[in-house]
């Protein structure tokens, strides 16, 4: 049963913009990366979820919920947290995660609580008593992660989590995210174009662009062999690659490294064949090679290649 | 949750513990919300120069009231007791004071600081937070526009000799006093609030709702005194507005309003009531529809 589900699900905003085009998707439970360019409609698609914006076609459910017609009890159930600056500055962290968290419905005493764990589970410690506006990014946002996290969500949905964070930070949130998702037993959709970082916490991924499904599948799954072996020599490819081509095989040399196609080995020869041809042609050529790997797809083929013809429908 | 009998002193990671008590839904939600509004205009939990308006306009509007009361059931009949009729008019400008000093703390650091998407991806909508925020400026408005005026009642009460009598004596005056304070708080909260929605700064929603009482009684005085204008004047005064609709509900009139002078017929003033607090209403909607999540 997917803990998300769209179907033919579209937006079109008031002046002609589409945000998203009729997207039909089913979502599980982990930690889910959301990517695609700014403005795929990442956002339009995290407001329909949380029932804040009406669809103008299709439908979503959150939780078997329909978002359409149970809004109020999604938002008891998910978390969020808005990719823009959020917080009031003249309160403590303590006063506002856990005046949030009564907002969310809970008792005042369990509001306490909880707002001391998260707090805590987040990485703030002294400075909870003291008010936002003093705060770093890092830590403004670690509070908005919190006020997303204090109820107890079953889904929290994390709105370009890293942003405005330099690198350390970026590390930190993104080992809370993991976290989250493996400890928490949440399910989080982490909403990002940036794929470096997306690649490092989530385990499915959805890629959408300009309001289409591009692909839903396990991240493994996108960064597949490619069925090609990738040498780097230490001064030049070229002579391995045209000796590589003389044993009737496909290479090709780019500067120092050689992409040699192992299907091109010969029937069933498979990928030992190749190394073994490799190895023996560096050895009559007594050249150094630096490394020999199995080539894999870059996430970011994905959309360089515009990848429509991998789209699902 | 597994709590282990650990030596006292150690601290251990106890893990995430997840929640499965109660959840209030909407209605809590909107009860944080006022609960939480009635700490901030009264400064609870807060710095004490925070306190200082709520608190000192509180102790303004009230210590007549406790003053009088006290000595005429010390002292019998030296003094008159003030009326019913006039006493909100008294204070009257403590009112905007209070409203001015504490309506924008409710308000514009959520829209300023665009913590509404926090709001409204809650189990609440856009109507339950409005509501939610003037419902904690009504109630705190009551300790201004009831609060003294009951003192006044116990002190009537109180002070013949024949208590339930006079309990039988006065409590036909209550659905005056419980009726034009409710009226008073909830046209200023409104009004208050409104205004307060569309500045960018708190000060400058102070600044604003001050303006609006203040200029309107200021013009009106001019006018009247100019001559021939005595019937526009009080419409210029939302106090003087909310005067006119309390003597066309309950009569009796106040010597200094501006109410006295013009001669119109009282339903204007109810009327007058009605279109201000419609009107801060639409504000209201207008504003908050218009915000994006």
């Amino acid at each position: 049963m997917p803990l998300i589900s769209t179907r033919a699900l579209t937006k079109r905003y008031p002046g002609g913009i589409t945000a998203l085009d009729g997207l039909t998707v089913e979502i599980g439970e982990g930690v889910i990366g959301l990517v695609g360019a700014n403005g795929a409609g990442k956002s339009t698609l995290i407001k329909i979820l949380l029932g804040l914006l009406p669809a103008t076609e299709g439908e979503a459910t959150v939780l078997d919920l329909d978002t359409a017609t149970h809004g109020a009890r999604i938002r008891e159930l998910v978390g969020y947290m808005p990719e823009h600056d959020c917080l009031p500055p003249d309160v403590s962290a303590t006063e506002f995660v856990s005046h949030m968290a009564r907002v969310s419905g809970l008792p005042s005493g369990a509001a306490r609580e909880r707002t001391a764990d998260i707090l805590r589970h987040v990485g703030l410690y002294e400075e909870r008593y003291r008010p936002i506006g003093g705060y770093s990014t890092g830590m403004k946002q670690r509070v908005k992660l919190a006020q997303a996290l204090v109820h107890d969500p079953k889904v929290l949905l994390l709105d370009e989590p890293t942003n405005g964070l330099d690198p350390a930070g970026r590390d930190e949130m993104l080992a809370l995210i993991e976290r989250i998702g493996r400890d928490f037993g949440m399910t989080a959709i982490v909403a990002s174009h940036l794929l470096g970082e997306i690649e490092r916490v989530a385990d499915w991924l959805v890629a959408i662009d300009a309001g289409r499904l591009l692909r839903t599948a396990p991240l493994a799954s996108f960064t597949e062999r490619t069925g090609q072996l990738l040498v780097e020599t230490e001064e030049g490819g070229e002579p391995l690659a045209q000796r590589l081509v003389g044993r009737g095989m496909q290479a090709l040399a780019d500067g120092r490294t050689v992409v040699v196609d192992i299907a091109s080995a010969g029937d069933g020869a498979g990928e030992y064949a190749v190394y073994d041809a490799v190895r023996d042609e560096a050895v009559a050529l007594n050249m150094a090679l630096v490394r020999i790997e199995q080539r894999r797809h870059q996430l970011e083929d994905l959309f360089r290649t515009g990848g429509t013809d991998e789209r699902v429908a | 949750m597994s709590a282990s009998p650990e030596a006292a002193g150690t601290i251990y990671d106890i893990g995430y513990r997840h929640y499965d008590g109660p959840r209030l839904g909407r209605r809590g939600a909107v009860m944080a919300v006022v609960g939480a509004g009635l700490r901030a205009i009264f400064g609870l939990g807060r710095s004490g120069r925070s306190k200082v308006i709520p608190w000192g306009t509180l102790i303004l509007a009230t210590m007549p009231a406790i003053v009088a009361v006290a000595i005429r059931v010390l002292a019998g009949d030296l003094i008159e007791l003030y009326s019913y009729d006039s006493y909100l008019w008294q204070i009257g400008a403590l009112l905007p004071i209070f409203v001015a000093a504490q309506a924008p703390e409710l308000v514009v650091n959520d829209i300023r600081h665009r913590v509404l998407p926090l709001y409204f991806s809650r189990p609440m909508s856009r109507f339950d937070y409005v509501a939610a925020k003037l419902g904690a400026l009504s109630l705190a408005l009551l300790s201004l526009t009831l609060l003294p005026v009951l003192v006044l009642f116990t002190g009537r009460v109180l002070a013949g000799d024949d208590v339930v009598g006079a309990i039988s004596n006065e409590a036909g005056t209550l659905p005056a006093i419980v009726g034009t304070g409710l009226i008073h708080a909830l046209v200023l909260a409104s009004l208050g609030l409104a205004i307060c929605s569309l500045a960018a700064r708190r000060a400058y929603a102070a600044g604003a709702v001050l303006a609006v009482f203040l200029i309107g009684s200021v013009v009106g005085e001019i006018l009247a005194e100019a001559g021939g204008f005595a019937d526009v004047a009080p419409f210029l005064n939302p106090l003087a507005i909310m005067d006119g609709t309390r003597q066309w509900l309950f009569g009796g009139s106040v010597a200094e309003s501006p109410v006295r002078a013009a001669d119109v017929p009282l339903a204007l003033y109810g009327l007058a009531t009605l279109a201000v607090t419609l009107g801060a209403w639409a504000v209201l909607a207008f504003r908050y529809r218009r915000i994006s999540v």
